[in-house]
């Protein structure tokens, strides 16, 4: 505990240098700006941005603290986009759009942004002082998480996510499998095979999820504006003042706190990351939510906070393999490691015995970080809130200019230009028919980790499928999502008994 | 009608990606019981079994659109081709001009108006991309003068 | 002396400059990586944009530029059909893609579909273990693979047919078992293998020495082998061969750097020169360095050859391993 309390003294002394608290502030603006772009997420604005600030010449610790800031500030910007175009900025933002999006339409995106602002500032600080606090016992935890685990933990999300089902189960069902179908595209990552590439170079890697997110999201939502517009139902949104109350966060409360440490905890396994966290706990605050459950997805801010704080905090559990082991877990810190090493500095065991001053410093200015954001968000609630009264026939176009920024700047191949036209369609054909689009994306997210680590697994023990039930991290998952399905009937039987008895 | 339409071509996807799961895929040789084609077979299946319970019993039978609507999705769509054509081909600015001028047409925009805005918008557009947060957004054309 | 030093070789890179002025450096060059940012192509360009920009033989940082998309086919179909004759762009490769086009990956391209300029440098291939793990040295561990080929779990960051699977099955050749037979992992990429590694879910991971820097200090896994002919300089200078262990089994990932199959003999010999001359400068050599590889010069005629020869190699290997079905 001493070494931790001086070691953030340390940092914070560093982080708190003038310079240093500037560059925190400039990266978390810059970094919300990026990431509230449709599709540029954390990841990308970190790998866009580290030549910039390697070539700018900052001492090490400086240049980490400015990255810092980005990747927190791209995490804070994804909702933004999700919240009020219905497009979600980046990957771990798409289960924000499901009740972010509602509300804005019902003319709360004031509310909205600033309820999962602070939800994004808990997830966040829970995840920097879980951290730091035990930041190497987890690792360890992480490193021990065998692919029989991972389809555990797998089992346990999609069981989680049957609480999706719209009005017709078989529909969701569809859609899912659609989603897997999407996913299995590409080369196989077990034996190298092409699967359904049609002998395209431009499908060889499979479809980036970027360009699956903006194409069924961004793309149908334009197609459903035009929609709107043609048949006259279209209107223009007045200015919204509205703010998030001390009611409502008391509201949330338990919610953000366990999807806090659901996300965190996913964030931390390596190859899980925002997306699975983000989806992991919406679907298990619906069950959770019981009856009442019924509301999200049509601006439950339940369902708000929920995401918004397990992405973030899965950003701060991704640090921790990272910082201790030097493990990039996830995208994004496979590029922040690469950024370390950029200045010669080597994440791993002995990194915070060598250059104590940039670990610490590192996580103190995510504290800062953390905090900035909070600061620079609300006000600005505002006046994000007003880019929705921009006329539609402006509004319109001008998501397809920032969807064709994203896609492009990022997956820079102009092919999926046409590919997110493609799925647009699809994605509004789907949502005419009454198919929910989640489902959909979450085929695509855990189709591949489902199916890699199954098989991963039973190469393992040789075709021997007793593996998936040997550890006791598994046990604990399928425990866990037996109660994630049993817990609602059990309360509902209760409830019954007890409405019985009263009467 | 419209579902089982939906779910008819859905069907004829679904068998042509099982035909390739079924006959194509296979490893030269893999390490795990399942190779890559059991998972492809068993979605083949499940999907195949859904539409046809879709095409079955449907839920919503009318397409809802009219034609107005129809025609002007189709104007987007081809507009939306035409701009991915053109900002490949002639960079971002002269495509996102062109494609907002005349998305701004399309949702009753006046000429007036659909000028300014693409002018403001691609140049600007540009200018925050390339210049301010150094994205990498095609100059096309203007390559040699920015 | 440092300064002298510096002086000579601008000294000399001046006198040489006379003879060069026949090719002309590149108008406006810039590096193709072939996949998203981040990754290893967009390294191998970083190598070259700072290293000859530190090396003062381009003036400006040359542009980087990404293309990603089916492991480096969308860039080599692009490079053999609309910018087959580009004089400014070059396009990072591995070995991963001398691979892939081997194996016929790339489609109807082949090693003959591009101009092969230079090399930015080599890393190669290691046998680790966890630092308790039972096997103390690279007998141990081959003693127990030719007894029973699946006794071990090898798992690594690439599918059946990569490099990293590779490696493996060349270790398994090595004491005539059958690669068929072993027990074989494949990750995403080299730190969910690591990870695996240390979580004592695979028994070894066949990886790259560079990554390794990090992890010898820390003491928490041990490299048995390095897949080289000779020792590497240190930190690595501890680590033994496989050769030497009486195993010769050897596995380098170069990076480097081709062009159009029709850019023209101009255009090419300028990059050449452009590539001798900054593989002179110190500058140079201690950002490939930095970057974590190991030095090879290579270029025009000599890299052009190892790389139609490497082709030619892992053909053969991939076919005797079963990956490259037999046309009939």
């Amino acid at each position: 505990m001493d070494v931790i309390l001086s070691g953030l003294g340390q940092g914070f002394a560093v982080a708190l240098q003038p310079f240093n608290l500037f560059l925190v502030l400039a990266g978390c603006f810059l970094g919300t700006l990026i990431g509230a772009l449709p599709g540029i997420g954390p990841i990308n604005g970190v790998a866009i941005l580290l030549p910039i600030a390697y070539s700018l010449g900052f001492p090490p610790e400086s240049a980490l603290i400015l990255l810092a800031g980005i990747y927190y500030g791209a995490e804070y910007g994804g909702r933004i986009s999700s919240i009020l175009l219905n497009v979600p900025g980046d990957a771990g933002a798409v289960m924000t759009t499901l009740d972010g999006s509602p509300m804005a339409k019902r003319g709360e995106a004031g509310r909205a942004l600033s309820l999962s602002g602070v939800a994004s500032f808990v997830g966040g600080s829970i995840s920097i002082i879980l951290m730091t606090l035990f930041a190497p016992m987890l690792a360890a935890f992480a490193v021990k998480f065998s692919p029989a685990d991972y389809v555990a933990l797998m089992v346990f999300a999609f069981l989680s996510l049957a609480a999706l089902v719209g009005k017709s189960a078989v529909k969701t069902l569809l859609a899912a499998v659609i989603g897997l179908m999407i996913a299995s595209i590409g080369v196989d990552a077990n034996t190298g095979v092409m699967r359904f590439t049609l002998g395209s170079p431009d499908l060889m890697a499979g479809i980036d999820f970027l360009v699956i997110v903006i194409g069924l999201f961004g793309m149908a939502e334009l197609l459903h504006l035009v929609e709107s517009y043609a048949r006259g139902t279209l209107k223009t949104l007045p200015v919204d003042k509205t703010f998030v109350s001390w009611a409502d966060l008391f509201a949330v409360k338990w919610v953000m706190l366990r999807s806090s440490l659901l996300g965190f905890i996913v964030g931390v396994l390596p190859g899980t990351g925002a997306s699975v966290a983000s989806a992991v706990s919406y679907g298990t605050e619906k069950r959770l939510a019981g009856e009442s459950g019924k509301s999200f997805g049509t601006g439950d801010i339940r369902g708000l906070a929920a995401p918004e704080s397990a992405n973030n905090a899965s950003a701060g559990g991704a640090m921790v393999p990272m910082l201790t082991l030097g493990i990039p877990g996830s995208g994004t810190t496979a590029i922040l490691l690469g950024a370390l090493l950029l200045f010669n500095i080597t994440p791993g065991p002995l990194l915070f015995e060598q250059k104590p001053e940039i670990a610490w410093g590192l996580i103190a200015s995510m504290y800062i970080g953390n905090i900035a954001l909070l600061i620079i968000n609300l006000p600005l609630v505002g006046l994000f809130a007003r880019l929705l009264t921009i006329p539609q026939q402006y509004l319109t176009p001008l998501i397809t200019v920032l969807a064709f920024i994203g896609v492009y700047s990022v997956v820079g191949n102009p092919f999926d230009l046409y590919m997110v036209i493609g799925l647009g369609v699809l994605g509004w054909i789907l949502r005419k028919l009454e198919f929910s689009l989640a489902p959909v994306i979450l085929g695509v997210v855990l189709g591949n980790l489902f199916e890699d680590n199954l098989r991963r697994a039973l190469s393992m023990s040789g075709g021997d499928w007793s593996i998936l039930f040997q550890s006791v991290n598994s046990w604990a998952l399928y425990g866990l999502a037996f109660a994630v399905v049993a817990l609602p009937l059990v309360m509902r039987y209760f409830k019954r008994k007890r409405q019985a008895s009263a009467v | 009608m419209a579902d089982r339409i939906f779910a008819a071509i859905t069907l004829l996807v679904v068998m042509a990606y099982g035909w390739a799961a079924f006959m194509l895929i296979k490893a030269p040789f893999q390490y795990d019981p399942l190779g890559p084609e059991s998972w492809p077979r068993i979605l083949s299946v499940v999907a195949g079994l859904c539409c046809l319970w879709i095409i079955f019993k449907p839920t919503v039978h009318e397409f809802d659109i009219t034609k107005n609507s129809l025609v002007r999705i189709a104007l987007m769509v081809g507009l939306l081709i035409g701009y991915a054509y053109l900002f490949e081909h002639m960079g971002f600015i002269i495509a996102t001009a062109l494609y907002c001028g005349a998305s701004v047409k399309l949702l009753g925009g006046n000429v007036k108006q659909a000028v300014i805005f693409g002018v403001v918008t691609s140049v600007i557009g540009y200018l925050v991309s390339a210049k301010l947060l150094e994205l990498n957004v095609p100059a096309g054309v203007f390559k040699n003068l920015i | 002396m440092k300064p002298l030093f510096l002086a000579a070789t601008l000294a000399a890179a001046l006198f040489t400059l006379p003879t060069l002025s026949v090719a002309a450096t590149p108008e406006k060059p810039e590096c193709v990586a072939p996949a998203k940012p981040g990754g290893g192509f967009d390294l191998t360009c970083r190598i070259i944009q700072t290293g000859m920009l530190e090396a003062k033989t381009l003036e400006a940082p040359m542009q980087v530029t990404f293309m990603p998309g089916g492991i480096g086919a969308v860039a080599y179909n692009l490079f053999n059909t609309t910018r087959t004759d580009d004089p400014n762009a070059v396009v990072a490769f591995s070995s991963g893609s001398l691979l892939n086009i081997a194996t016929g990956k790339y489609g109807e391209w082949t090693e003959k579909d591009a101009r092969w300029i230079a090399t930015a440098g080599t890393d190669y291939g290691a046998v680790i273990v966890k630092a308790d793990s039972p096997y103390k040295d690279l007998k141990g561990l081959m003693d127990a693979l030719k007894a029973d080929p699946s006794s071990v779990i090898v798992g690594a960051g690439g599918s059946v047919g990569s490099q990293d699977w590779m490696k493996a099955a060349l270790l398994i050749k090595a004491v005539d078992a059958d690669p068929k037979k072993m027990r074989y992992v494949a990750f995403d990429g080299g730190g969910e293998s690591i990870a695996a590694l240390l979580g004592g879910n695979i028994g070894v991971y066949t990886g790259d020495l560079a990554e390794m820097a990090a992890h010898l200090e820390a003491g928490t896994m041990r490299v048995l082998a390095v897949m080289h002919s000779d020792r590497l300089p240190a930190p690595f200078d501890k680590i033994p061969t496989a050769k030497e262990q009486g195993y010769d089994v050897q596995w380098a990932i170069i990076r480097g750097y081709y062009m159009g199959k029709k850019a023209s003999d101009e255009a090419y010999n300028a990059w050449v020169e452009l590539f001798k001359k900054s593989f002179e400068s110190d500058a140079f050599n201690k950002v490939v360095k930095d970057k974590g590889l190991f030095e090879l010069k290579l270029t025009g005629k000599e890299m052009e050859d190892y790389v139609m020869q490497d082709v030619a190699k892992l053909r053969t290997l991939a076919t005797d391993m079963g990956l490259i079905e037999v046309k009939k």
